[in-house]
């Protein structure tokens, strides 16, 4: 509770803040505002002028809205569920002029791979890798450079998610969005309660062992226990590396009932009573759990603690891109703001534009959950980026064998 | 004589493998040496900084210790208890349908009995072992009807996640590849000796221990290695329904290429699986050839034993035909109330995938307690629906007018009408499609229209190699055998046996090498003519079991057949050329057929190679929903596998009728689909 207000005094802009009641979100119904959306759209098709909707929807302010079409087929490979259908659909096809064909991966090896597979004949055009897994990329000769001055609107980013470690001159990448990790229980099933990672992982040990699931991808599984021991995830000490297996193999794998980058629909089913997510697809459970009839007031969303994770996806144009000019379009489309916060409100993700709230108010007055999508700046205070060190390499073995003792 | 002599003399026999050349070349380049590639990874270690992430400084064979560690020794142990396990369900379960099918139904019957065992497999396998979340979810409908009538407790149902929801769905997904050969050699059975076996005294049960099964043991075989092969390396069920506790060793080896990046450690567990399916082979190969050999020792024991107990060992049998119809009747009975619960077991998750393409809500799995065509795009809306119906209807009317006027002259095999009404559907659809585009906002946008179309594409371009491979292979074994046929038989054993997520990574990793190849690469990178290289990659890639399962099958077929018949052509001085033409190929035709039916099929649900080989261009539907099975998967995939379904049902429905026009009965059906 007293989270919650803490979130709504730092983020959330007047009018959004009347809004974020959950109940209103879920007597709303995300599917009829989908749908709504979709005819919309379809309808819209005539007046095509403007930037996304349609005249009156401009944000005001100062923003740059170029829109520079193209033509072709464009492929994107990217995450599950990470674009509004709307904007892949219809959208693109009336104002970029492009056809997209959409693929998606798990996990950013098994992107990598592919990409390796295809040696520069993928037929991919976009690829959405996250931060730290971009100089490996660019190492290994997977992703190009991209041509800035196709991306005029990327003025409109806020400076905070440009320049990053992994690429410190947007020269290969440029932010999709960020997000953060942490986890959501049932209430009903655990009773006491839940701040921290700490938190999370006794009653994963205990009164949720075997009901419990955690994200598939290895730094995040190994951060839990660095955050809960309050070391940085960042930290090489190869103690701690020592620590962290021997813990997660022996003491924590058996308790584990799946590993689930996401959860949201499972939940629904009533597959897990606890699972480690992150922030849109965990925000996106609330709906689906009352789509299946549940209470979704039973499910508690708890940020990671003491800290957790920031990461980023970023847009990418894979090397050897057979429509590599759509691709930028693309990219560079995704930055007008009309746009922007439309996917925003599907995915439940920071897109990482400037004047973030004046924007949401004006756009999207009535998002729900707001305060699962924007976080405070003490809760970001608390974010740590994943570096590139060789312990990520190590991190993969410790995943490794904590897969194969959790089915022992 | 003498002129066959002369003949030989003009023309120098070719090699007796040249047929088979074909095959030898392709299973060469695609399969031998991309595998032994992969082989030799297993000797490297783990370098992720590498694009093939192996370093092969310091060879060594730690990658097998490892494997034989605890911690990923005990998948093995629970992959193989889950496939034997399924394997022997499978045989429980199938054995009194296929039986009921072969001797007690009539033949009309037969054929709805085996037509609804075939028909749930035209459902993408993905979704229905996806749908399968359906009723085993613990807040679903179907565990809240349980927990009302106090048969699980306030929890649900709690078996999603478990080694038992994979061990539920495997026997499902395995149970039509073992009813199908069991009924075909049930089928194949002389009546006259079960006839004899009871004038002769024997009871029911002994008929059917003693002729009956025994008779059936190729079939069991052939069940056996159908499903036990391919559920060892079973990837998708697994990954979709056992989370951390389910997990079987395809999932293991797929998640060290795909996830771990440690190439070492796959490869060896690979070839370790490889290893432990064939000896659990070889292993149930000698208890089912050691059993009758110990029983027969015994024999003696037994008979004297018997003499011992009964005076009169004669009187009981008196007269068999005295046995009480009654239970004849209620032997009958159970075995038709068995046989509708296997079938209404097999159509659960197809039943389920139909109602929720018309779900409500915004996943699949998730029922939301509302119907809505939303996900159908504009057909159900008034005027698009009324057109395709009335289209629908003219279509019919036309061929009942068309075969009114025709019927002297065209003459159809039976069930004229029965498949008038899928076909007409199909062509309705189409037709409606193309002149108002109803699903233009539906398939487009999600993809699926483009990814049923490659689908259709790559399966076919597979089968055709698949069945030119596979025929040319299968009569050069059968006809021209020698030593070089032991060495091809064991390859096409090894394609058969080896886990397809290895013959996955062997290609996906081949194909970037030889793309500076000439003409080769060009394929594979280019395309020619309207097909991508992608295509052309899944083409290579689909084809390897499938013509290795075609080859197998021409090589029974024809093994069968007398080769004086070609003997004779030649005699009456028929070139080679032309005695294959005339005689060999018409011989032949139908196990082509069948082997062509069976790839299609195959191809059609491949997932694992295709997912790793196909390119953006190229997506194919069971691609494309293991991509989306990763997160939420939508109700529009219910709509895409509805879709798929309609036009490989009707796709095949003329196939059987070309095989009805051929006089063939449905045993002869249900023979050549599993190529019996």
């Amino acid at each position: 509770m007293k989270n919650e207000k803490r979130q709504l005094r730092m983020l959330a802009p007047e009018g959004f803040r009347r809004s974020l009641s959950r109940r209103a979100f879920l007597q709303g119904g995300t599917a009829v505002a989908g749908f709504a959306l979709l005819a919309n759209a379809c309808g819209g098709d005539g007046d095509s002028g403007d930037a996304g909707s349609g005249g009156e929807g401009l944000a005001s302010g100062d923003w740059s809205r170029v829109i520079n079409k193209s033509s072709g087929t464009l492929a994107m490979y990217t995450w599950g569920d990470y674009n509004d259908p709307d904007i892949i659909g219809p959208l693109a096809e009336s104002e970029l002029g492009v056809k997209m064909k959409v693929d998606y991966y798990p996990s950013n090896e098994d992107l990598i791979i592919k990409l390796a597979a295809g040696a520069g004949n993928s037929g991919f055009d976009i690829v959405v890798p996250t931060g730290p897994y971009i100089p490996q990329m660019i190492e290994k000769g997977l992703i190009q450079k991209l041509d800035m001055s196709k991306i005029p609107n990327f003025v409109n980013l806020d400076s905070a998610y440009t320049s990053r470690d992994w690429d410190p001159n947007n020269e290969y990448s440029v932010c999709k969005n960020w997000g953060s990790t942490g986890y959501f229980y049932n209430k009903t099933k655990v009773t006491r309660k839940m701040e921290t990672w700490q938190d999370f992982i006794d009653a994963c040990m205990n009164e949720g062992s075997g009901d419990c699931a955690m994200v598939d991808t290895a730094p995040n599984l190994c951060g839990m226990w660095y955050w809960a021991n309050g070391y940085n995830w960042n930290d090489q000490d190869p103690a701690k590396l020592d620590a962290c297996e021997k813990f997660l193999v022996d003491e924590f794998a058996q308790h584990i009932k799946a590993f689930d980058s996401y959860p949201s629909t499972k939940l629904a089913e009533g597959a897990y009573s606890l699972a480690m997510g992150w922030n849109g697809d965990l925000r996106q459970a609330y709906s689906r759990i009352a789509d299946a009839g549940g209470n979704p007031d039973e499910w508690v969303w708890v940020l990671g603690a003491p800290a957790t994770e920031l990461w980023m996806d970023t847009y990418c144009v894979a090397t050897g891109a057979p429509n590599a000019d759509a691709a930028h379009a693309w990219i560079n489309w995704e930055f007008v703001p009309e746009i922007s916060i439309k996917d925003l409100q599907y995915h439940g993700y920071n897109t990482g534009l400037k004047n973030m709230d004046s924007l949401v108010a004006e756009l999207a007055p009535d998002l729900e959950l707001g305060e699962m999508i924007f976080f405070s700046s003490d809760q970001v205070a608390t974010f740590q980026t994943q570096e590139i060190t060789p312990s990520l390499d190590r991190m993969v073995d410790i995943m490794n064998k904590v897969k194969a003792k959790a089915g022992a | 004589m003498t002129a066959e002599i002369a003949m030989a003399r003009r023309r120098p026999r070719a090699p007796k493998f040249a047929l088979a050349l074909p095959s030898i070349v392709w299973y060469t380049a695609f399969f031998i040496v991309p595998i032994a590639l992969v082989v030799v990874y297993s000797f490297g270690a783990k370098d992720s900084s590498k694009l093939v992430p192996v370093d092969f400084s310091n060879p060594s064979t730690s990658s097998y210790g490892e494997v034989f560690d605890e911690t990923f020794f005990q998948v093995f142990r629970s992959t193989v208890r889950i496939a034997i396990t399924a394997t022997l369900l499978c045989l429980l379960i199938g054995l009194p349908v296929a039986y009921f099918a072969a001797f007690k139904v009539s033949e009309k019957w037969r054929a709805i009995v085996l037509a609804a065992v075939v028909v749930p497999s035209f459902t993408s396998f993905l979704i229905r072992t996806v749908a399968w979340r359906i009723p085993l979810a613990p807040n679903g409908m179907f565990s809240k009807w349980l927990q009302d009538i106090g048969l699980v407790g306030d929890k649900g149902i709690q078996i999603l996640e478990t080694a038992g929801a994979v061990q539920l769905a495997i026997v499902y997904n395995y149970l039509g590849f073992m009813i199908l050969p069991l009924y075909v050699a049930f089928d194949r059975i002389d009546i006259r000796l079960r006839e004899a076996s009871k004038d002769l005294g024997a009871g029911r049960f002994s008929t059917f221990f003693s002729v009956t099964l025994p008779l059936a043991g190729p079939g069991i075989a052939a069940g056996v290695l159908l499903t036990f092969i391919p559920m060892c390396g079973d990837y998708v069920t697994a990954t979709v329904l056992g989370g951390a506790k389910g997990n079987m060793i395809g999932a293991m080896i797929a998640s060290q290429f795909n996830q771990a990046q440690n190439w070492p450690l796959g490869s060896a567990m690979a070839v370790l699986m490889i290893a432990a399916v064939l000896l659990t082979l070889v292993v149930g190969a000698a208890i089912v050839w050691l059993v009758p050999r110990v029983l027969a020792l015994a024999e003696p024991v037994i008979q004297a034993w018997r003499r011992a107990q009964a005076g009169k060992p004669r009187q009981a049998r008196v007269a068999p035909s005295r046995r009480p119809a009654l239970a004849d009747a209620v032997l009958h009975r159970s075995l038709g109330v068995w046989t509708m619960l296997v079938l209404t077991f097999l159509f659960i998750p197809v039943g389920l995938v139909f109602l929720h393409s018309f779900n409500r809500g915004n996943s699949f799995t998730i029922w939301s307690y509302a119907v809505s065509t939303k996900w159908w795009g504009e057909l159900f809306d008034g005027a698009v629906f009324v057109q395709t119906a009335l289209l629908f209807a003219a279509i019919v009317v036309l061929a009942v007018v068309a075969r009114r006027l025709f019927k002297q002259r065209v003459q159809f095999g039976g069930g004229y009408t029965a498949w008038l009404v899928p076909t007409g559907l199909v062509l309705a659809l189409v037709v409606n499609g193309v002149l108002t585009s109803w699903y233009a906002n539906l398939f487009d946008f999600s993809g699926i229209g483009d990814a049923i179309r490659n689908s259709f594409v790559a399966a076919f371009g597979a089968t055709v190699v698949a069945v030119v491979l596979g025929g040319t292979a299968g009569v050069a074994l059968a006809r021209r055998p020698g030593a070089w046929s032991n060495a091809f038989m064991v390859v096409v054993f090894l394609i058969l046996v080896t886990p397809e997520i290895m013959e996955a990574i062997a290609l996906a990793t081949w194909f970037p090498r030889i793309q500076n190849v000439a003409a080769v690469g060009y394929v594979f990178t280019e395309g020619w003519g309207p097909f991508n290289g992608g295509m052309n990659k899944l083409w290579v890639g689909q084809s390897m079991y499938a013509s290795a399962v075609v080859t197998l099958i021409v090589r029974a077929r024809l093994s069968g057949l007398d080769e004086s018949l070609e003997e004779a052509a030649g005699d009456l001085g028929a070139p080679p050329a032309r005695a294959f033409r005339q005689i060999t190929l018409p011989l032949i035709a139908s196990a082509m057929i069948a082997g062509g039916l069976l790839s299609f099929a195959l191809c059609l649900d491949n997932a694992v190679v295709s997912s790793l080989i196909s390119e953006a261009g190229s997506t194919t539907f069971p691609v494309a929903l293991l991509g989306a099975t990763r997160s939420t998967i939508k109700p529009f995939w219910g709509v895409g596998a509805v879709s798929l379904f309609f036009v490989t049902m009707a796709s095949l429905w003329f196939l059987v009728v070309i095989l009805r026009r051929g006089g063939a009965s449905a045993g002869n059906i249900a023979a050549t689909i599993t190529g019996a």
